[in-house]
Formats: structure tokens, C-alpha cells, sequence
């Protein structure tokens, strides 16, 4: 591979992290949350405070409701954190030196990207990555707006609005061009419930969910049901990434960063209007740069951690990704064929996803990637797996971030 | 019974909310390069263009339908009286990928058999829904306040070969 080939290949490794709960309501500000996960994931990595040099995360607060963004309540930005992180006593010359946030959509591979580069670079030695995610009282998209200006104004007044509506019609389109039907989708909902069950810090540990149960929810936006999409809750992820060599002193094995990529369309639509060639044209050319940045090809990927915040997503990445062919995934989840107790099926969701943990964007497929490559996951430990994927959003506008077990070259 | 958002005309859509409200379709066209553009961006989608000097042109206001979705629960005040409603994802006749999304007057009804419907819709085949994919619309409007229509789309019937639909 010759031009585009990644230079901080298996440079930039994941060394440690923290989980905090995941609630529907914590009853404590995510701000307190966010330090507290924080120091925990700088003490797992062997590292202290003053290591830090690096804080980056992806703040947005992914509501279409009107509720205020305050930060520490509903929202973590990097600075926040920043300025809290260190012990008492410390001056502004102790201050981590790289500070910055990810303002894009695929928010997770977006950050962690920064982080690399930030490493890669010298810019910071020891970069925290964290996301905090926050379910506000009231209904998580109900707004209250009686004037809809700038770009609303093309599609809130017609009573287009919000996420549901926007995966509805993607949806609608995938089925009735592919004549799938929805019913096809409880294989998936099964998996990531079946796997979030397993998951302690999972807002859905213990509570695994039957096809009968997703069939039988009511629909928010036809075709897409209560269980299509993720619930909101209060939660927070944190990482520690240093540099391959620091790595190698650190307590737990370390999980490399072989890779990541984008996708971002070049076709000018309304807001939320996501049409399904859109997401598999630019998709096929996310996962092109994907598989260039990371000199990882499909046939090597061991662990898909396909995004599911909304279900339909993770046909879109199966067939973005090359997994299936385009308008076959509906078919390829069936019979087992993504059960993550079957050695020979593709376990796309073998960490819960969003819908088998909750709304904390692709911090579970990153989390599982990560636990399985240091060979951390416990009782789900997987044997043999040594390259994992880990998706956020759409194929069309989100990314994913290849890692590995051993530092590609 | 709280009101519908109403949308904010701004320096570059004003005509086209003026158009509306005599209930006429009223696109932007680039006066660089030609083509539509919907939204109109401060920067021609199409050309580039950061002077699209935008004319808005009335269009036939017929397109095909390239999905759909039913709302059953709306974040958005004044339209819970209006659940279930089906929004339609249109491809306007003017040019290729000029996407439009608005409400579907003709309701849910038009997901079912076409004894569910009256007029032109229900003349086409029996058993399939006169809801699908390729389905020809036209632009309707809603009359939501005094001097603002919000454009929408009613079923239209599908054109027999040589006839102008």
C-alpha cells in the first residue's frame, strides 16, 4: 500500500478504562460522574493525574428536544474536564497541554481519531478519551418549538422531525426495495439483548429480550418500533491511549489502534434526510478508507462491533462493511449467523451494542474491542480474537476504528 | 390545542414561503448553474457557487414517492391531534434527487388495500397498497395559519402511457 497508508499504525495503543453504571437516571450530575470514571480509567492504566497531558472527548448532547445544555449536567466538554482533573494545588503549568473535542457526527471514532493524531504527534504523551451521555427529565426529543428557522424551517413546520423519523424512512426503503420484512430485524434485537444481558454495568443486565417481546412493541415511526431504538440513559466510558512503547510498561496488555476512517457525503440534503443510497454510496467509500488506514482487510476482522443505536444500522454496516452483499443483510442475521455463542458466526454484537447497554453511542463496541483484544472481557472472554472493529453512527456520516491485539505495520 | 412550528421566512427563503401561501411550489434555482436546490445552502449544492443569486421557479409540483414513514409519537408541539401521519420522502419531476419530505394527506389509509381510499388512488390495481415505492404524488398544501401554507403531497393517479399525468 503505497500514499494513503496510515502512519501511526499500531503506534497508538488502548491501555485502560472505566465503565460507570449505565442508568436511566443516575441521580448525581454527569459532571461528577465523568471525574469520578475518569480518575478510574487513569488508575486502571497505571497512570496517575499528573500523566494526563491529553483530554478528548465528543460533548454533543444528542437530543432533538429542548432541553438546556449545561455543562457538567447534560454535557461533558474536554475543558470541562480538564480543569477538574487535576488534584488539589495544581497550576495552570500542570494543565493538560492538548484539550479539544470531536464536533462531528460518529462521535466515537471521531474523538478517539484525535487522540491518536494527538499521540502520534507529540502533541500529548497520555490522552484520556471519555464520552458522557446524559437522559434529561421528560421526553428525550420533545421540543417545544413554535418557530422553526434556519434549516428547521424545511422540515420541522411539514412534521419532519427528530431521529425516529429520520431512520423511518431508510428503513422503509430498505425493506420494500429488498422485500424484507421487519420481523427479520428480532434476530438482531435478540443478540444485543441476549449479550447486554451478560453485561453488568448494562442497563439491561439480566433482562434479555424475546422475538415475541420486539414484535409485540408498539411502533414509534413504521417500520421502526420501541426496541429499534436505543433508550436514553446517563452514562459514562472512559480510555486511556498512550504511545506502543509506554504501553509496553503499563499493567494490562495493550489494544493497538491499526486504523479508523469517516465517511461524509458529498450530496446536500435537508436535515436528518438520510436517503439509503446515500448511507451505502458513501458507506462503500467509508469503508475503503477504513480498510486502507488500517491495512486490515474484512476477511481479518475477528470482532465487527456493528453501530445499533438504531437497529437498521446494523444491516447498513454489514453490507458497508462487505460482510454481505447490499440488500442481503436481513437474511445473513438469521439462524445463528451473528450468535456470539456460535464459533462459527460473525459476532456483531458481542458487547450488547447500544440497544443491549443503552444510548451511549459506540462506546460499547469500542468497549468490547477493547476488552477482548487485552483479553479483559472475564466470564465473556472469546478465545482467538485478534482484530476487532468498532462502528459508530452511520456508514454514510459515522466511522469506525480498526484495533488489534499486536501493532500492525 | 398548541400550534404547529411555523416556519421563519429568512433573506434567502422568503419567496418561497410567499410562494406557498398562494399555495404555489416555488423552487431555487441557481442563476449560476441552473439547477434546483433543496434546501437552498448559502453555497450552490450543486455548482458550488458562494453567489447562487437563487430565482425561485414554480415547478409542476409532481414527483414519485421514494419512501415513506408513519409517525406515531411527534416531538414536536401541534402535531400529537395529528398522529399517525405519514410523511413521504419525494423526488420532485424537475430534476433527478430534488428530495422533498413532507406529509402525506391522504393519511395511513394509503398503506392499506385501495378500497381504503376514494379518487384517483383507488383506480389503480387491486391488492397492492397505492402507497409504494414509485408512487406518483403532487404537491397539496396546509393552511396552517393566516398567510402560511406548509407544502405536502397528496397520491396522484399514475399516468397511462402517452397521457399527460
Amino acid at each position: 500500500m503505497t500514499g494513503r497508508g496510515f502512519t501511526a499504525r499500531g503506534k497508538v495503543a488502548v491501555v485502560g478504562y472505566a465503565q460507570s453504571a449505565i442508568q436511566r437516571h443516575a441521580g448525581r450530575p454527569l459532571g461528577a460522574i465523568t471525574l469520578e470514571t475518569a480518575r478510574a480509567a487513569i488508575a486502571d492504566a497505571g497512570l496517575t493525574n499528573a500523566d494526563i497531558d491529553g483530554v478528548v472527548t465528543s460533548a454533543l448532547f444528542p437530543t432533538a428536544g429542548s432541553h438546556d445544555v449545561q455543562d457538567g449536567v447534560s454535557s461533558v466538554p474536554a475543558t470541562w474536564l480538564a480543569e477538574r482533573l487535576r488534584g488539589a494545588g495544581a497550576g495552570a503549568g500542570d494543565a493538560p497541554r492538548y484539550v479539544a473535542g470531536f464536533h462531528g457526527i460518529g462521535q466515537i471514532p471521531g474523538m478517539v481519531g484525535m487522540a491518536v493524531n494527538a499521540v502520534a504527534s507529540g502533541a500529548a504523551d497520555n490522552v484520556l478519551v471519555y464520552r458522557a451521555l446524559h437522559n434529561p427529565p421528560g421526553k428525550y426529543h420533545a421540543n417545544t418549538m413554535e418557530r422553526a428557522a434556519g434549516p428547521a424551517q424545511w422540515t420541522a413546520p411539514q412534521g419532519f422531525f427528530g431521529p425516529l423519523a429520520m431512520i423511518g424512512l431508510p428503513y422503509t426503503e430498505y425493506l420494500q426495495r429488498y422485500g424484507a420484512r421487519r420481523e427479520a430485524m428480532a434476530a438482531v434485537l435478540v443478540e444485543a439483548r441476549k449479550n447486554g444481558a451478560r453485561i453488568p454495568w448494562s442497563h439491561w443486565y439480566k433482562r434479555p429480550l424475546t422475538a415475541a417481546e420486539y414484535l409485540a412493541a408498539p411502533m414509534i415511526s413504521d417500520p421502526v418500533c420501541r426496541y429499534d431504538c436505543d433508550i436514553p440513559v446517563d452514562g459514562v466510558a472512559a480510555f486511556v491511549l498512550t504511545s506502543a512503547e509506554r504501553a509496553a510498561d503499563l499493567p494490562h496488555r495493550p489494544v493497538y489502534v491499526a486504523g479508523y476512517a469517516s465517511g461524509l457525503p458529498a450530496t446536500r440534503r435537508l436535515p436528518l434526510h438520510w436517503p439509503l443510497d446515500d448511507i451505502m454510496d458513501v458507506g462503500a467509500e467509508t469503508a475503503r478508507r477504513l480498510w486502507e488506514s488500517s491495512g486490515v482487510g474484512p476477511d481479518e476482522v475477528d470482532l465487527p462491533q456493528l453501530y445499533d443505536g438504531f437497529s437498521p444500522f446494523v444491516y447498513f454496516w454489514l453490507e458497508a462493511l462487505g460482510f454481505c452483499p447490499r440488500g442481503e443483510a436481513h437474511r445473513f442475521v438469521q439462524d445463528g449467523r451473528i450468535d456470539s455463542d456460535r464459533p462459527d458466526a460473525l459476532p456483531v454484537l458481542s458487547g450488547g451494542g447500544a440497544l443491549g447497554n443503552g444510548r451511549m453511542h459506540g462506546i460499547p463496541q469500542m468497549l468490547e474491542c477493547y476488552l477482548q483484544l487485552s483479553g479483559r472481557a472475564g466470564d465473556r472472554q472469546r478465545v482467538g480474537a485478534t482484530v476487532g472493529l468498532a462502528c459508530h453512527s452511520s456508514p454514510h456520516y459515522g466511522g469506525a476504528v480498526v484495533y488489534t491485539a499486536e501493532p500492525r505495520r | 390545542m398548541t400550534a404547529r412550528p411555523l416556519p421563519v421566512p429568512d433573506e434567502i427563503s422568503a419567496p418561497y414561503w410567499a410562494a406557498a401561501a398562494g399555495h404555489v411550489l416555488a423552487i431555487a434555482r441557481c442563476a449560476r448553474c441552473g439547477s434546483f436546490a433543496l434546501p437552498p445552502d448559502q453555497a450552490c449544492p450543486h455548482c458550488r457557487s458562494t453567489d447562487p443569486d437563487y430565482a425561485f421557479e414554480p415547478v409542476s409540483g409532481r414527483g414519485t414517492v421514494r419512501s415513506w414513514t408513519v409517525i406515531r409519537q411527534s416531538g414536536l408541539p401541534g402535531f400529537a391531534s395529528e398522529v399517525p401521519f405519514v410523511l413521504v420522502d419525494v423526488e420532485l419531476a424537475e430534476q433527478p434527487e430534488l428530495r422533498m419530505i413532507g406529509r402525506l394527506l391522504d393519511g395511513p389509509a394509503a398503506l392499506e388495500g385501495p378500497a381504503a381510499l376514494e379518487g384517483p388512488a383507488a383506480l389503480d390495481g387491486p391488492g397492492e397498497p397505492p402507497l409504494r415505492l414509485g408512487a406518483p404524488v403532487r404537491v397539496g398544501f396546509e393552511d396552517v395559519a393566516p398567510g402560511v401554507a406548509i407544502p405536502a403531497f397528496t397520491l396522484a393517479a399514475a399516468a397511462r402511457p402517452g397521457e399527460e399525468p
